[in-house]
């Protein structure tokens, strides 16, 4: 009997052999029936409509399904366990809390494309963190995701959610070393913070140079919650993520800002929407991007305000540097208003080359023109870099940016 | 080689427009030169010009500093040899702060074409003992080293900054820009005592002041006024033409200057 999908190919592979192996790891019907019906909603769909993700090269069912879980790695104090903090993989935690995990699976992310559907369908990897009420953690609690050497698709899913009057810091990282072949990301990040709590919540995008990252990252707002997010998109051969702060508590604050950096032939996508569902929230947004060599980036953010949501701030930045005469930044955001009563909205954007004068102004105190457009791209970056609440990873996300360099 | 600094029958363009229509200038080790003039007669572009803006467009002239014609170098170069503009409209590098900034630029300053530039690198205790040492001597909070270069400074935080910079980098022939412009007296007084201490430090350092107004010579006193108008030195003198100046504004100068090339 076949426990394992560990090098099934995906076009070989039939929804018999999924529920065997979720029902051998002994987890749940509606899981395994989630599974199934996922499995084959994936078969019968077809490729999204991307306008500016061109998935042709990538070869999805040549691809293989992941090993059981083993390439998530959770790094944290486990002392926190006596105050009630729970920080497992989402295996485990299925296996130990299955009804809380039934509570959120799935509740903040729908299987909307036929990615979405193979992640629900195959997900292994994840994690699942639980901050119960009026609980502070200080210091960050990491899940590391990775590529095991010639793996060539990982499903991560990341649960995390935090009761009432909640603290903590959570970092999610997806890192590889470059590998010849090919491999697919697909995860799912579902983030619920309770009334009151509050979140700081850096999601680090590092892959090797042949990974497809298209991902999904959800946050639910409770009343009164907040979230300082960082996104930091720096490796993959081509990345679409979709984003949603999802304000739906009143009060609800989110600030949120992303560092993006695409060089050689990196595509990087965003779709971040920032939605206003309660009353008097709260979101800032300051995107900072820069391309080189022939990178391209697109940012396809939206601010939404529903029709209920009343006395909202929005503010909206984003910023594109440009250092090859070769390399592209698309911007498309958008702004869906349904309703009068608008607190403050505004919306900021530039991109172009290095200003000449900030040049000029290091050069005539005699710094080399490479290492002041340098200075320039990293001091771009530092407000966003400033904010991840771990010095160790600002660090070694400033390593990362230099090496991109 | 000559540490005079000699400006030959400038030229200079900004797009197609001529703005510099031959300086000549020579400024002497030691000592201070205040050029002077009304809006819109070159001098800034003069400054722009001998550090090497890439908006100027040299068309004509040459200027000797050091045995080298510096308009052939870079304005890294430039200043690695010893100039330094103070600008009228110092700019703001988000992201860079003051510390970093001026560690980057006394590196490179003290670094060695083919050597190591770990191994002329000034080490961390004495950078911080320096910084600490001028901010304190020209009134600027410690907290300013850690903050982003000239972002959301006031007019006199980014002037004393300038002041900053000089003194760190000891440049051995310094331009200012209307370095009075948007001073009140106090800023004014502390940013002139901050060029005077450095020029007394350093005998052989030459200045040139470049300013509209004859307010800041009563702070910075010149040895010699030179009064610039559409592009060119028109008059040279002491210290005596600029209190003429003051007196009587640049209109006489203008008329003589009109009456004399009518002749």
């Amino acid at each position: 009997m076949m426990t394992t999908l560990s090098s099934q190919q995906l076009s070989e592979l039939t929804a018999a052999q999924i529920v065997e192996t979720a029902r051998a790891a002994g987890e749940p019907t509606w899981m395994v029936e989630r599974r199934e019906a996922a499995w084959q909603a994936y078969r019968a769909s077809e490729a999204p409509f991307w306008r500016r993700t061109d998935l042709t090269k990538l070869q999805t069912d040549t691809l293989t399904a992941p090993d059981v879980a083993q390439s998530t790695n959770l790094v944290w104090d486990a002392s926190l366990a006596a105050k009630g903090v729970i920080f497992t993989t989402l295996s485990q935690a299925l296996r130990e809390h299955p009804e809380l995990v039934q509570n959120y699976f799935g509740k903040a992310i729908s299987d909307e494309h036929r990615y979405r559907m193979l992640h629900s369908a195959l997900w292994q990897d994840g994690a699942f963190l639980y901050v119960p009420k009026n609980v502070m953690v200080e210091t960050p609690l990491r899940a590391v995701y990775s590529l095991a050497e010639g793996s060539r698709a990982t499903f991560p899913h990341t649960i995390v959610v935090l009761e009432r009057g909640a603290s903590v810091s959570f970092i999610e990282e997806y890192s590889s070393a470059n590998q010849q072949s090919q491999a697919l990301c697909a995860p799912a990040s579902e983030i619920f913070i309770g009334d009151g709590a509050s979140l700081r919540y850096v999601a680090l995008q590092a892959w090797g140079d042949s990974v497809y990252h298209i991902g999904a990252q959800r946050v639910m707002f409770g009343r009164d919650a907040s979230c300082e997010w960082v996104s930091l998109n720096l490796g993959a051969a081509l990345q679409h993520v979709e984003t949603e702060a999802n304000l739906s508590g009143d009060g609800s604050k989110v600030n949120w800002v992303a560092a993006i950096l695409a060089n050689g032939n990196q595509v990087l996508l965003n779709a971040p929407w920032l939605r206003h569902g309660g009353t008097n929230t709260e979101g800032h947004m300051d995107f900072k991007t820069v391309v080189k060599d022939t990178g391209y980036t697109v940012f396809d953010g939206m601010i939404k305000i529903d029709h209920d949501s009343r006395g909202t701030i929005t503010r909206l930045e984003e910023h594109a540097l440009h250092l090859s005469p070769k390399a592209r930044s698309d911007s498309i955001p958008g702004l869906k208003i349904d309703t009068n009563d608008v607190a403050q909205a505004g919306h900021a954007s530039t991109s172009g080359e290095v200003d000449d004068e900030q040049l000029f102004y290091m050069l005539s105190r005699g710094i080399p023109r490479a290492e002041a457009v340098h200075m320039i791209v990293t001091g771009f970056f530092e407000p966003v870099i400033d904010h991840i609440p771990d010095q160790a990873l600002r660090e070694r996300v400033a390593d990362m940016i230099e090496a991109k360099l | 080689m000559s540490n005079e600094l000699v400006i030959k029958d400038l030229h200079a363009n900004i797009g197609d427009k001529q703005i510099l229509k031959g300086v000549n200038l020579t400024v002497t080790p030691g000592s201070i030169h205040a050029i002077m003039g009304p809006n819109g007669s070159g001098k800034s572009t003069l400054s722009y010009a001998l550090m090497g803006h890439p908006n100027y467009t040299i068309t004509a002239g040459e200027v000797w500093y050091k045995g080298q014609n510096i308009l052939e170098l870079e304005a890294n170069e430039r200043s690695k040899l010893g100039l330094f503009l103070a600008f009228q409209y110092p700019v703001s590098i988000p992201g860079v702060t003051v510390a970093n900034f001026l560690r980057s630029a006394m590196n490179a300053h003290r670094s060695v074409e083919g050597q190591d530039p770990k191994q002329t690198a000034i080490p961390m205790a004495q950078f911080r003992k320096v910084i600490r040492e001028q901010m304190a001597a020209l009134g600027i909070d410690e907290v300013f080293a850690r903050r982003y270069l000239n972002d959301g400074f006031s007019g006199g935080e980014k002037k004393r900054i300038e002041i900053l910079q000089m003194a760190m980098l000891k440049p051995s022939m310094a331009i200012m820009d209307e370095t009075d412009s948007g001073l009140d007296i106090d800023a004014l007084r502390v940013v002139s005592e901050g060029v005077n201490t450095l020029a007394s430090q350093n005998s052989d350092m030459g200045v040139m002041v470049i300013t509209h107004y004859q307010r800041l010579l009563n702070y910075i006193k010149p040895h010699f006024v030179s009064v610039m108008m559409d592009g060119r030195i028109v008059r040279s003198g002491g210290p005596e033409l600029a209190l003429e100046l003051e007196e009587k504004g640049y209109d006489w100068i203008r008329e003589a200057v009109l009456s004399a090339s009518e002749e």
